[in-house]
């Protein structure tokens, strides 16, 4: 332990229970609760809808019926349930966390709740838990609407392998929004104004969504050689944009979501015809060879949320709080 | 003492059939030098002298033919008819008294011979008589009663052997003869060695048959397919062609020569098609190669086809000779490419000898290395190893 002015005694966990109950009952009691519900049901149940309704006119043996009212684009409303979850759960994210700190802050209660025996660590963590819980439940209740409207509209139930992948991508889900949780308690933690700190953490998610798939083209786009000679040449390029690409969480989620439904995906990068040759097209992958081929994308999600609620714990410490 | 009444029976109506020459006006002279046919009546049947059997209905064909002459009507008559007996004269099937043949014209008429149940063993003469205004004719009959001769079969081949591996169809072709006076219906029958199929058919018609009707003295051509089962062993195989007709039979014993012949067949121990590769090392499979036929197979080479990239070899690669009934293992070494993709995958591996080939469609499911998936838990232990570095650094405040 390195040398510090102040004697640390005791562990750093002492009034997270409280701190945690209290923010997830002050988040589920909110208007904002009320609104992210209306989020969920329109977003969410929505194109679900749509999707079972054209799945039960398609008559056919699908394996992975189930999955596919997840992953189907419905013809009414362009707009497949997991795209409506991509885009909607940063939002809801950025909701609940955007406010955490320095809402407590300008109320001047932050202090009133430090003189309690209550570390700040347990109070970040608390509140990052709590934000989280409350996102799990949002989407947890969607996962469910999604299922019983799936057992009752298509009638039949769903195999062990379907659920299991199901259940894989509702923590993808929730590993996702933990990661724009994160974000925007840094936010919360580095600007005194919560109005700022909701600024920057939307910008940042309109950033990702809408200007760096344009970007990450463009710097492709500057790498491209005069001629293209070979197929490495070529792939080398595809893979510079797919990493570019993979810097947002949107497309981590994305990928990881499409590995997880979508059984027959082999692989998430470029694939050559000499790959293909003898492959079972159709055949899906087992569980496990999925896990392990959507495992970087699921890495990258969760690492990044570590560190990204790391950087605002720091933040956070070195913060004077007493005004 | 049934083949002495029937030689008796033959004898008697030989010497019937000399006397009974059909009776004319004038008598026939058959010279072909002469440009000008006999004039005159006549009444002219195949077999003027005849076996009847008791009880039962003969039929027998009359011809009245009108050789010259201006047509005229002919009234015809029977006399002579036993007591108890019921002969009807049936021109075109109906009862008939008088006939009208044109010039130079015939006219068919049947006699329809009912013998009662009670009439005595013995000939019997009738006259049957054509009487027209200018001329006149007579034809006497004569028939035996009880005595005749039974129905006579008689079969013949002239291809009665064949040869052939156990996948080959046998084909005979038998001609059926009914030898006896009267119209027949033949059942067929075939008795070979257990689990030969047989199957009869008439001549170059395609239905099935049981039984044939073969019309007196004609004979008729008849095919017998004969079906091997096919783990037939080489060797000689006789097959009796039966056919019967009341109390008639004829047996013709055709034979099967069966070579021998191989069959390759390629699976593995278990039967499963299916096995798991890890992407750039080497699986080993078992492959059973096995000789389903009856001759020995030689020189069975392995070969396979792999998605590009893949490796693929056999042990051994060459099979010296597989016997009948003999399975050989072969291990058959696959390394998926450095490049392939997580997935399933199709491998044909084929068995190639002295014309016989199996192939088999082995289905691999190519798993990945899992190292990378622990290089995910390092980098996720790698974040938290930093926040509680923060937490040691800054913590609890």
């Amino acid at each position: 332990m390195p040398p510090s002015a102040a004697v640390r005694v005791g562990s750093p966990f002492t009034g997270l229970g409280p701190v945690f109950m209290k923010e997830l009952s002050d988040h589920l009691s909110s208007i904002r609760m009320l609104v992210l519900t209306l989020f969920v049901i329109v977003f969410g149940a929505f194109p679900v809808a749509s999707s079972l309704q054209q799945l039960r006119t398609v008559v056919g043996a699908d394996a992975y019926l189930f999955l596919r009212i997840f992953t189907i684009a419905p013809e009414q409303i362009a707009l497949p349930f997991v795209q409506a979850l991509n885009f909607v759960i940063p939002l809801m994210a950025i909701g609940l966390g955007f406010d955490s700190v320095n809402s407590e802050f300008n109320r001047r209660t932050l202090s009133r709740v430090l003189s309690q025996p209550i570390y700040r660590d347990a109070l970040l963590l608390g509140k990052f838990l709590g934000g989280l819980v409350t996102l799990a439940v949002a989407l947890v209740a969607l996962w469910l609407i999604v299922f019983g409207a799936g057992l009752l509209l298509l009638g039949l139930p769903p195999r062990g392998v379907e659920v299991a992948r199901a259940l894989g991508f509702l923590v993808v889900a929730i590993a996702y929004g933990g990661v724009w949780l994160a974000v925007s308690m840094l936010f919360s933690v580095v600007f005194r104004s919560t109005a700022t700190s909701a600024l920057c953490a939307l910008g940042l998610w309109l950033f990702f969504f809408i200007l760096w798939p344009m970007i990450a083209d463009a710097i492709t786009l500057g790498f491209v050689p005069n001629e293209i000679r070979s197929v490495d040449q070529l792939l080398s390029l595809q893979e510079l944009s797919l990493a570019l690409q993979r810097l947002s969480p949107g497309t981590l989620f994305t990928e990881a979501v499409i590995g997880l439904l979508n059984p027959e995906t082999r692989t998430l990068g470029p694939m050559l015809p000499s790959q293909m040759r003898g492959a079972i097209v159709g055949a899906p992958l087992p569980l496990d060879e999925s896990l392990l081929m959507i495992w970087p994308q699921v890495t990258g999600l969760i690492a990044s949320m570590i560190v990204l609620f790391a950087a605002a714990y720091v933040i956070f410490q070195r913060q004077e709080v007493r005004a | 003492m049934h083949r002495v009444t029937a030689l008796l029976a033959s004898l008697a109506l030989f010497v019937l059939a000399a006397g009974g020459v059909a009776q004319a006006a004038e008598p026939p002279k058959a010279d072909p030098a002469k440009a000008e046919a006999p004039k005159g009546l006549f009444l002219l049947t195949d077999y003027p002298s005849q076996t009847v059997r008791v009880g039962e209905v003969t039929t027998v064909r009359v011809k009245l033919t009108n050789s010259g002459l201006p047509p005229e009507p002919v009234a015809l008559a029977l006399s002579g008819v036993p007591a108890g007996w019921k002969i009807d004269i049936l021109g075109s099937g109906q009862p008939v008294a008088a006939a009208m043949p044109g010039v130079n014209q015939d006219v068919s008429l049947q006699l329809r011979v009912d013998v009662p149940k009670d009439a005595k063993p013995g000939s019997e003469k009738v006259v049957l008589s054509a009487k027209g205004p200018q001329s006149q004719v007579e034809l006497p009959l004569t028939f035996t009663v009880g005595s005749e001769t039974p129905a006579k079969l008689s079969l013949k081949s002239r291809l009665p052997s064949l040869r052939g591996t156990p996948r080959s169809s046998f084909e005979y072709t038998v001609s059926v003869s009914n030898d006896s006076g009267k119209d027949l219906t033949v059942a067929l029958s075939a008795q070979g060695p257990a689990n030969f199929q047989t199957t009869f058919t008439e001549g170059y018609g395609s239905n099935e048959i049981s039984s044939i009707p073969i019309e007196a003295g004609q004979s008729k051509d008849i095919k017998v397919k004969v079906t091997p089962p096919r783990d037939v062993k080489a060797g000689d195989y006789p097959v009796l062609v039966r056919v019967a007709a009341e109390g008639a039979t004829a047996e013709l014993r055709v034979t099967l020569q069966i070579s021998g012949q191989g069959k390759l067949a390629l699976s593995t121990k278990d039967g499963r098609l299916s096995g798991e590769a890890t992407v750039g090392k080497t699986s080993d499979y078992t492959l059973v190669v096995s000789n389903d036929g009856t001759a020995p197979i030689d020189e069975v080479e392995m070969s396979g086809s792999v998605p590009s990239g893949w490796k693929v070899e056999f042990n051994p690669k060459t099979i010296q000779s597989v016997a009948p009934n003999e399975k050989k293992d072969v291990q058959v070494q696959v390394t998926p490419s450095d490049k392939a993709i997580a997935g399933d995958y199709v491998a044909t591996f084929r068995a190639n000898g002295r014309g016989e080939s199996s192939s088999a469609d082995f289905r691999i499911t190519v798993t990945t290395s899992t190292i990378w998936g622990i290089v995910g838990i390092g980098i996720i232990a790698v974040a938290l190893l930093v926040l509680l570095g923060a937490v040691a650094r800054f913590g609890r405040r």
